[in-house]
């Protein structure tokens, strides 16, 4: 995303917060497809990612003014918001169970603007260094984003005891992170 | 020993916290040092600017334009159905389970030891799909507000929470609705000064209610109940 692109849905979550809904539609339009293929992504069903999509977008509505203190880029923030409002609704689906484990936590308290600005741009970044993982490793780390998937989840899938797992996801991730900051 | 954290640990704490793979008593440590260790909501959201980049990789999806409408209905307080009682009058739009659910209502407000001696502001919350509706009565003599289910209800293991606000506010928590048809709340007393406008709401939310202040959960659908006044005003 350009530079301009950011100041925009910075500019319009902004207005969102003071409660300017026309600005709320604007943000909508600009990445309301782009949230709704997370959605898709993490529900694989079209009624359901739009479910998602509306209860992400009230969300955003509810909670633009504590953007500023989160640190995130915008794109960040809304995919954040969109994945793990997905992400909640694959696993009332799937369990029913620990709702107390579905954690809301929308800012990262006292982060750091400055140090926290890995900009979205680096979205090529990531596929790049995703596919320096060897391919289980990778299927891992997107099967823990996309699907949501728990260690034991992800053990049973690939078959292997679940302390391996543990530890390939956090190698994986450890690369996936260096690769990301080369 | 003094409490250290190993920097590697902490960071595949972090990126798990930001995967939302912990559970039990790892989220419980992992949340608390979330909101006290500012190192440590520094790395939880530097994975989560890591892990973003996946979903900004996928091709836009455009949303049906149904969506659109439900989300800005969803936060449009103006968008306020007419006063109930006006569009009884024009026998319209109203159930009978609804006018049935009034009719309890109004023997359940009236039916009490001293008679009410403010107004009585009705409303219906209708969510924008007309899966769940609500009547609410706002008793301002007594400063409550009395919902009854009409349609629809919490999804399992969830619970209604009645949210309201006036102008320009935020919704402030009025009280939850674990369960039953009917709920009697006192209103807050932010709420009960409110002079104007008053908006009334209902979302579902963890068992506890929401964990923020703020509805997390759907908004099944808000109401405007204009020219809410103290009796004695």
């Amino acid at each position: 995303m350009s530079t301009d692109g950011k100041a925009t849905i910075e500019d319009l979550i902004a207005r969102t917060a003071l409660g300017d809904r026309n600005a709320f539609g604007r943000l909508y339009d600009a990445t309301a497809a782009k949230l709704l293929a997370v959605c898709l992504r993490v529900l694989k069903n079209r009624d359901e990612a739009e479910d998602a999509l509306q209860e992400v977008f009230v969300k955003i509505w509810n909670n633009a003014d504590r953007y500023q203190v989160n640190g995130h880029s915008p794109m960040t923030w809304l995919i954040t918001i969109a994945r793990n409002a997905a992400i909640d609704r694959l696993r009332a689906r799937r369990t029913h169970d620990d709702l107390a484990d579905v954690h809301h936590r929308l800012v990262a308290p006292g982060a750091d603007p400055e140090h926290t600005a890995v900009a979205t741009s680096e979205a090529a970044r990531m596929t790049v260094c995703l596919h320096e993982l060897e391919e289980n490793r990778r299927k891992a780390v997107t099967g823990a984003y996309f699907d949501g998937k728990t260690y034991q989840e992800l053990a049973d899938t690939f078959e292997i005891p679940l302390n391996t797992m543990r530890t390939w996801l956090r190698r994986s991730l450890a690369k996936l992170k260096e690769c990301m900051s080369r | 020993m003094m409490q250290e954290h190993d920097p590697d640990d902490d960071d595949m704490l972090a990126a798990e916290f930001a995967l939302r793979m912990l559970t039990g008593d790892a989220l419980e440590t992992a949340r608390r040092r979330a909101a006290e260790d500012t190192a440590f909501a520094r790395r939880v959201a530097d994975w989560e600017v890591r892990l973003s980049a996946l979903g900004d990789d996928l091709p836009p999806v455009p949303p049906r334009p149904a969506t659109k409408r439900a989300v800005l209905a969803a936060v449009s307080p103006v968008k306020a159905r007419p006063a109930f009682w006006r569009r009884v009058r024009a026998r319209q739009a109203l159930g009978a389970a609804g006018i049935v659910a009034l009719a309890l209502l109004a023997v359940f407000v009236t039916d009490r030891a001293s008679p009410p001696s403010g107004p009585l502001y009705a409303a219906e919350i209708v969510s924008d799909t007309g899966d769940f509706r609500v009547v609410a009565v706002v008793d301002k003599s007594s400063d409550e507000v009395i919902l009854t289910r009409t349609r629809g209800a919490a999804p399992a293991g969830r619970i209604l929470q009645v949210w309201a606000h006036g102008p320009d506010a935020p919704a402030t928590s009025v009280g939850l609705w674990p369960d039953g048809n009917t709920v009697r709340l006192s209103l807050p007393p932010e709420i009960a000064a409110v002079d104007g406008v008053l908006t009334l709401g209902v979302s579902e939310e963890p068992v506890g209610g929401s964990p923020t202040g703020s509805p997390t959960g759907r908004v099944f659908g808000t109401v405007d109940i204009p020219g809410v006044r103290h009796p004695g005003a």
